[in-house]
């Protein structure tokens, strides 16, 4: 049987059964991978990069994602799962080819950013061992590029996904480091917020890093591409709640041990050398291996990901042909445009002097921003009855969408203005 | 001719000239094999209304205008065959027989024929892209660069209609087998454009790919537009021609404008021209052509290839090299395999095979189809009453004789 043109993560359901071990990750479905991607590089850093310079003080942005991130995630994977189809498509086929191409520019944009980001995750994991970004990400970038194109990425990404349980590692930190509880939870459920654009950078980041355009196309390509019909969706409902809440859990965590520590400590997220500290109530003088581990497998992960999604979704957009096991001229767009999506962004990381963290802090604001181009599209379409039928949104999903998205609008529109309304 | 996507969206006015509408979509009836516009979908303050074709008077990219007052129009049901133009084909996921995406419906070719308006080609090209995005002077900066702009048109009928269904618009045959047109092609998709307008088109074309459109045309309308054409262009036109196809479309025209153009051709074409000519149009003489591969008794293989190399531009076929003496007598054939396997210094004369089937020039289509079906034959070679080899008659002239033109044109193109 020809592969499924849309597929993202095909054929994963196919092999399991064969391998006892990989009964574990049967329950692990698109709801779960989708959401835990969200924890790459500029995930990781911008979460660290909160703990360390403002505390406790940002967790209730953290509570107010969890709900939006399911909610958004939650659409996607209903799309797929009715339609068949991935959102490039649909959004290709409800709007004008005008609306397309912007979309289509959106995304690209936004994706470009966060793959930079990504080998600059690798980078900066190098460079916790001194190897310097020229030496450690062309390689890297090589060996994705390999990993992705010969079809063995499928595996490799069970592999990756397994180990992000390292990430556990942050919630024994965060116990480890004493935090002080009280003010971690006052923290949590009291709104605080600064006016400047510094905060507000961070804050669009914090919502970028974790709702993201690409995440949208990423988990939709997937139901489609498992072939989740809508009568089995109910568990794709379910899992897909749980990844957000288990993914805002990891990142809970993070924020609690590096304010333990590093906001405790006063220490500045300029590099990974400063981020990985966090982890030194655990690690000791191994905080540095086992932050860098980490850091360099969620990288590679995203690394893979991002190309991948940026490829299948621009290819359904415009028709082209496309799947991994294409050979090179039967999906020339497909292949292109991954193998470009891979090694440009790998040289733009090993641009000498390239600040990382920033890079990796700026990318997710540029997907903070572009996300309510995405977000209102998915709200025109999944309240299409031609399209959704009976499953629609409820009034609840659609005033939590929509109060999201102009909220994120609004913040962005204020980021802008803001060296006119605020000093500093 | 003129896109869909430029349709739509475009206003609509009824009887007493005030505004009805945009147009929302077409609805066509796919009995025919270019589907025909049979009413007009109007949006109309947020609803969809129908408008009968019957009903309209003017249909141009600018605005529609009804016989209608906009009141008249109202909701309606589909009929069995019919078919919303827009929602079911454009910006749908095209998919050949085997499955393989091939690209999306970029916009849709219509063709003013008459009274109606039909659908008839599917355009894929990266320009329709940029067109409806805004960018359409991109598009023709970008199209200025190209010598041979790209041939981007799916003729309709190679749309399967009934198996396409939402996810996709299914092609008839596979991605592979695919021939995209020209848009001057289209004048030979629909034979209802005027003279006038198929003349225009040609002589618009380069020489060569005009050459090409026009042998694809219909021999009935061959003669009539190289009359319409500027001499300088018509002249052109036969030079490019294969001396067969030349022959038979000047043996269709007036005495005095086929002595015209054959004074126009070089001497040596035109000698060609006036001998094909003096053969009756279906015999064997009237049907093969004079550019056939040669070698000579004495040569090495070495030299017939150099031979091969020299002649392969302008004869029709390459697999078979007729040996002729100095008198042109045929004296025997040698195949392109016989050539790549033999020792290079061997002589012609020792491996040809010697007195090789041949038809006379006044051989009858059914002899030379039998002779060529009976023998396997790619080409059938046609001597004199003296032996003297005339031309050659190739597999593809042999096919035109027993099957009609349409379904040629579903082979593959093996000897172009």
């Amino acid at each position: 049987m020809a592969q499924s043109p849309r597929s993202v993560g095909r054929g994963v359901l196919g092999r399991i059964g064969r391998s006892r071990l990989m009964i574990f990750f049967a329950i692990l479905g698109p709801g779960l991978i989708s959401a835990a991607s969200d924890n790459d590089a500029g995930g990781i850093t911008t979460w660290s990069v909160i703990g360390a310079r403002y505390g406790y003080s940002m967790l209730w942005l953290l509570l107010l994602i969890t709900p939006i991130l399911a909610v958004t995630q939650e659409m996607g994977a209903r799309m797929g799962a009715v339609t068949g189809k991935g959102l490039a498509a649909l959004i290709r086929e409800k709007f004008s080819l005008r609306v397309t191409a912007f979309a289509m520019l959106a995304l690209l944009v936004a994706n470009f950013g966060t793959t930079v980001a990504e080998f600059s995750g690798v980078a900066s994991a190098f460079g916790l061992a001194h190897i310097p970004p020229w030496l450690a990400v062309p390689p890297v970038a090589v060996g994705v590029w390999v990993l992705v194109t010969r079809g063995s990425y499928r595996k490799v990404e069970r592999v990756f996904l397994a180990l992000t349980a390292v990430y556990v590692a942050y919630f024994i930190a965060g116990f480890l480091a004493k935090p002080n509880w009280g003010t971690a939870l006052h923290g949590t459920v009291v709104p605080h917020a600064q006016l400047n654009s510094l905060w507000l950078l961070t804050a669009i980041a914090a919502i970028g890093t974790t709702i993201t355009p690409w995440g949208q196309f990423f988990i939709q390509a997937y139901i489609v591409d498992k072939h989740i019909s809508i009568t089995r969706y109910v568990y794709t409902k379910v899992e897909v709640y749980l990844g957000a809440v288990f993914t805002d859990a990891i990142d809970l965590f993070i924020v609690v041990a590096c304010a333990a520590t590093l906001f405790k400590a006063g220490i500045v997220v300029n590099t990974a050398q400063d981020a990985a500290q966090a982890l030194a109530p655990l690690a000791g003088r191994a905080a540095s291996l086992l932050f860098g581990f980490g850091l360099l497998n969620v990288s590679i992960l995203g690394a893979a990901i991002l190309p991948l999604t940026t490829a299948y979704a621009v290819t359904e957009a415009f028709g082209f042909e496309s799947g991994l096991d294409k050979k090179f001229d039967e999906a020339p767009m497909f292949n292109g445009l991954l193998t470009a999506f891979i090694l440009v962004p790998a040289l733009v990381a090993i641009i000498p002097g390239l600040p990382l963290v920033k890079v990796m802090l700026l990318s997710q604001d540029v997907n903070g921003i572009l996300l309510p181009i995405i977000l209102i599209y998915v709200l025109k379409i999944i309240n299409d009855t031609s399209v959704m039928g009976d499953y629609v949104n409820g009034r609840v999903y659609n005033t939590i969408a929509w109060a999201f998205s102009i909220a994120l609008i609004g913040l962005s529109v204020t980021l802008v203005a803001s060296p006119f309304l605020f000093r500093g | 001719m003129f896109f869909l996507s430029k349709l739509l969206g475009s206003p609509v006015r009824d009887s007493a000239d005030k505004a009805a509408g945009t147009l929302h979509d077409l609805v066509v009836s796919s009995r025919t094999a270019y589907p025909r516009v049979t009413a007009l979908a109007v949006r109309r303050r947020g609803k969809v209304v129908f408008a009968p074709w019957a009903a309209v008077t003017s249909f141009e990219e600018s605005g529609t205008l009804l016989r209608l007052p906009g009141a008249d129009l109202g909701e309606r049901d589909l009929g069995a065959d019919e078919l919303l133009l827009s929602a079911t084909f454009l910006d749908k996921q095209l998919v050949d027989t085997d499955g393989h995406k091939v690209i999306r419906v970029n916009d849709i070719q219509l063709l003013r024929t008459g009274d109606d308006v039909h659908a008839v080609a599917v355009d894929v090209s990266s320009n329709a892209l940029l067109r409806r995005v805004g960018l359409a002077k991109v598009g023709e900066r970008l199209a200025k660069g190209r010598q041979n702009p790209k041939p981007h048109l799916i003729d309709w009928k190679d749309i399967d209609v009934e198996q396409t269904d939402d996810s996709s618009v299914r092609l008839a045959v596979p991605r592979t087998k695919l021939e995209l047109l020209h848009p001057a092609d289209i004048a030979d998709l629909v034979h209802e454009l005027s003279p006038e307008e198929r003349a225009a088109v040609l002589d618009a074309l380069e020489d060569e790919l005009a050459a090409d459109t026009f042998e694809e045309l219909h021999p009935s309308y061959q003669a009539s537009l190289l009359l319409d054409l500027p001499d300088e262009k018509a002249s052109e036109l036969l030079n490019n021609m294969a001396p067969d196809d030349a022959a038979d479309l000047l043996a269709d025209l007036p005495d005095d404008r086929r002595q015209h153009f054959i004074a126009m051709m070089e001497k040596e074409d035109a000698e060609d021209m006036r001998e094909l000519l003096s053969y009756p149009e279906h015999s064997a003489g009237g049907i093969m052509t004079v550019d056939y591969a040669w070698a000579r008794l004495d040569d090495t293989a070495a030299k017939a290839t150099e031979r091969l190399r020299e002649q392969e531009e302008y004869v029709e076929t390459v697999y078979y090299i007729y040996v002729v003496d100095r008198s042109e007598h045929l004296r025997g054939v040698f195949s392109l395999r016989d050539l790549l396997t033999v020792d290079q210094d061997k002589k012609v004369r020792d491996f040809m095979t010697e007195n090789p089937v041949a038809v006379s020039t006044l051989a009858t289509e059914e002899e030379i189809t039998d002779v060529i079906a009976k023998y396997n034959l790619l080409a059938l070679p046609v001597v004199d009453d003296e032996g003297e080899l005339h031309g050659i008659i190739t597999i593809d002239d042999a096919i035109d004789l027993v099957l009609p033109l349409a379904w040629k044109k579903r082979l593959p193109r093996i000897f172009h």
